[in-house]
């Protein structure tokens, strides 16, 4: 007894020291600009400078962009495989697992042949190279997003929940925005703090398709600057574990969540 | 032309033959119960009611109009699932009054609904509850209510029951004949329990591998069974292979001893073997009560089911029970006693091999 428990603790302790030793080298690191003081002037020079509002602020509409436009693609396509195309979900499951497969380097050089040139030729104005951008950011968060609202719609009885429905009168446009998104609720949540991770730290198709983005900006960061860098990742794994634990505290409440265990 | 007809409805998924030649005629306010066996085809032909599968013929009628291929939200048609099918993020109020909602009634006339539904179905004032916060049986009553309250022609029930315990079975079942009755309204009961369909149904169709085997009176059902399947299935029954003795006489031999039946034999042939049945219930001891056949049986076996005595006899091949009402006073055989049985001419039925 005594045994499995030593051991047990010394993996977990190991576990902890492996993760929290980096964390806690950079924390110390970005406190130290200031010679012989910590201080936090890292991170005062990080939040004054405007290249990072602007490119967070930037990174942020993109990600609240791909999130809306990713979430109403995928929710109804999920949904519809759910309900009557069962026999496809290998298929789907294998498509969206692509983007593991296909680097995103290999998109955007495939997106910059397709779309630079007529008869779409989206590089060629701002707007349309964002809205490039998003579909992009789309794409290498789809395994993350489809998975989790797959795991969603298996929580709820999806058919039945839609017959139901149906035989109250409700047509498909009802079914979906009144019932089965709202039963999504944490599904749609950890779907869509993932793709915002994904889409603030990407750097491979904001670079190529030139758009000032978050992930180009800390890469130039960290070529000319020292502290700062570190108090930039300081403050990314902060906000990571602020969304995490509003995650956790949000779907605490969900219904969804209680019937898991409630009577059936 | 009655309120909900099915003439001639057949279902196939691929190679399998769900549902067959099915003839129904429904009357307005009527509650029809389907009993089978599990895959019989009940669920399927209620979810051609409901318009969830389409036929692959035949044609569905509500109230003289076809319905068979319209979509299920423009049919009218309430209906009650196994699993409850709350929408969980809405409370038990906004639950009942989603049908109305969609269809666009005043928000002052879906709570006074709600509120109505509520009452009915003895919930007032658990309007503000979530789904999770309320037991099986009461989550089947909001279920029972939400698809009543937006007024449908037809209410379709499948295996409302099955998920609770034998307790609040038996007093929802109740429950929800009552309501049935109070609102009048045409029902489907689809169930696999006869004792279900027996005690709330005014008629009972019995349904058997796709196709239906009989429709009549939860009383025409057990006591006049029309085939053998019927019989087997509703109550407990013996059957015993006899030989005809005398077609028009009805007369047969069972192990011997001769019987007679009320039931004609159909030009059967003499020394040709037939199934019959009688019902436990109807069997007595020879003695203080005195019909016209007596058979001479050997006790196998005696079981207490409460109210009831259950005895298993043997002649012969023939094993089979008598039923005989408990009582303190009453003087049982033992097993391996020889004794004397007696049941009227009425209670031998002859039976027609099924389909
Ligand atoms: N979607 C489907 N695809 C293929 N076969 C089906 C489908 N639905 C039902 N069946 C088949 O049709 C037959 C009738 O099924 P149905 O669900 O109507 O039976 P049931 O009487 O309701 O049984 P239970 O009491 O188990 O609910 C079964 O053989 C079943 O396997
Ligand atoms: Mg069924």
């Amino acid at each position: 007894m005594k045994k499995i428990n030593f051991w047990a603790w010394l993996w977990i302790v190991l576990g902890a020291v492996y993760f929290f030793l980096p964390l806690y080298g950079t924390l110390d690191f970005s406190l130290r600009e200031q010679r012989g003081v910590l201080s936090f002037l890292a991170y005062q020079n990080v939040l004054n400078d405007p290249r990072f509002r602007d490119s967070f602020t930037f990174s942020t509409l993109m990600a609240v962009a791909t999130i809306i436009v990713g979430l109403l693609l995928i929710v109804p396509t999920a949904y519809w495989v759910h309900l009557r195309l069962p026999q496809a979900r290998p298929i789907v499951e294998f498509i969206t697992l692509l983007p593991f497969v296909v680097p995103a380097i290999v998109l955007v050089f495939g997106f910059i042949r397709i779309y630079s040139g007529p008869p779409l030729a989206l590089t060629n104005s701002t707007t349309t190279t964002n809205a490039l951008l998003m579909f992009g950011y789309m794409v290498v968060a789809l395994p993350y997003t489809y998975r989790s609202v797959d795991a969603g719609l298996r929580a709820i009885d999806v058919r039945t929940l839609t017959e139901a429905a149906q035989s109250l009168g409700a047509g498909w446009f009802t079914i979906l925005f009144r019932i089965i998104f709202p039963n999504l609720r944490v599904a749609l949540l950890s779907g869509a703090f993932l793709t915002f991770a994904i889409v603030v730290g990407e750097f491979t198709l904001a670079n190529l398709l030139n758009r000032p983005a978050f992930g180009p900006y800390m890469v130039l960061l960290g070529q000319d600057r020292a502290y700062e860098p570190a108090a930039l990742s300081i403050m990314s794994f902060a906000l990571t574990w602020a969304a995490i634990g509003l995650i956790q505290l949000l779907s605490r409440g969900a219904p969804e969540q209680s019937q898991l265990g409630g009577v059936h | 032309m009655a309120f909900l007809e099915l003439t001639n409805v057949r279902k196939s998924f691929g190679q399998v033959n769900a549902v067959e030649s099915f003839d129904l005629k429904v009357e307005r306010g009527e509650l029809v119960s389907f009993l089978g066996p599990s895959g019989c085809g009940k669920t399927t032909t209620l979810r051609m009611i409901a318009g969830f599968e389409m036929p692959t013929d035949g044609s569905i009628t509500i109230n003289g109009a076809d319905i068979t291929y319209v979509p299920p939200n423009k049919r009218n048609v309430g209906m009650v699932f196994q699993s409850y099918a709350l929408f969980p993020n809405m409370t038990v109020a906004d639950n009942i009054g989603f049908g109305l909602k969609i269809a666009k009634k005043p928000s002052s006339e879906i709570k006074k609904r709600a509120e109505e539904m509520l009452a009915l179905i003895h919930m007032p004032g658990l309007g503000n509850r979530y789904p999770y916060q309320l037991s099986g049986g009461q989550q089947q009553r909001v279920a029972l209510a939400r698809a009543l309250a937006f007024s449908p022609q037809v209410l379709l029930l499948d295996e409302p029951l099955s998920a609770l315990d034998a307790k609040i079975r038996v007093s929802l079942r109740g429950e929800i004949h009552s309501i049935q009755q109070k609102l009048g309204i045409t029902t489907i009961y689809v169930t696999h329990d006869q004792e279900e369909a027996l005690s709330m149904s005014d008629r009972v169709v019995v349904m058997n591998n796709g196709h239906i085997e009989q429709i009549g009176t939860p009383f025409e059902i057990y006591n006049f069974p029309k085939t053998e399947f019927v019989a087997q299935f509703v109550g407990t029954l013996n059957t015993l292979t006899a030989e005809v003795r005398d077609a028009a006489d009805k007369r047969l031999v069972v192990d011997g001893q001769e019987i007679k039946s009320a039931h004609a034999l159909d030009g059967a042939q003499v020394g040709e073997k037939v199934t019959v049945s009688i019902r436990p219930e109807r069997i007595s001891f020879y003695g203080e009560i005195q019909k016209v056949n007596t058979m001479n049986c050997t006790v196998e076996n005696i079981s207490f089911l409460g109210s009831i005595v259950r005895i298993q006899v043997r002649t012969g091949a023939n094993v089979f029970y008598m039923d005989t009402f408990n009582n303190p006073f009453l003087e049982l055989p033992k097993i391996g006693d020889k004794i004397q049985i007696t049941f009227s001419a009425e209670a031998v039925l002859v039976l027609r091999q099924s389909a």
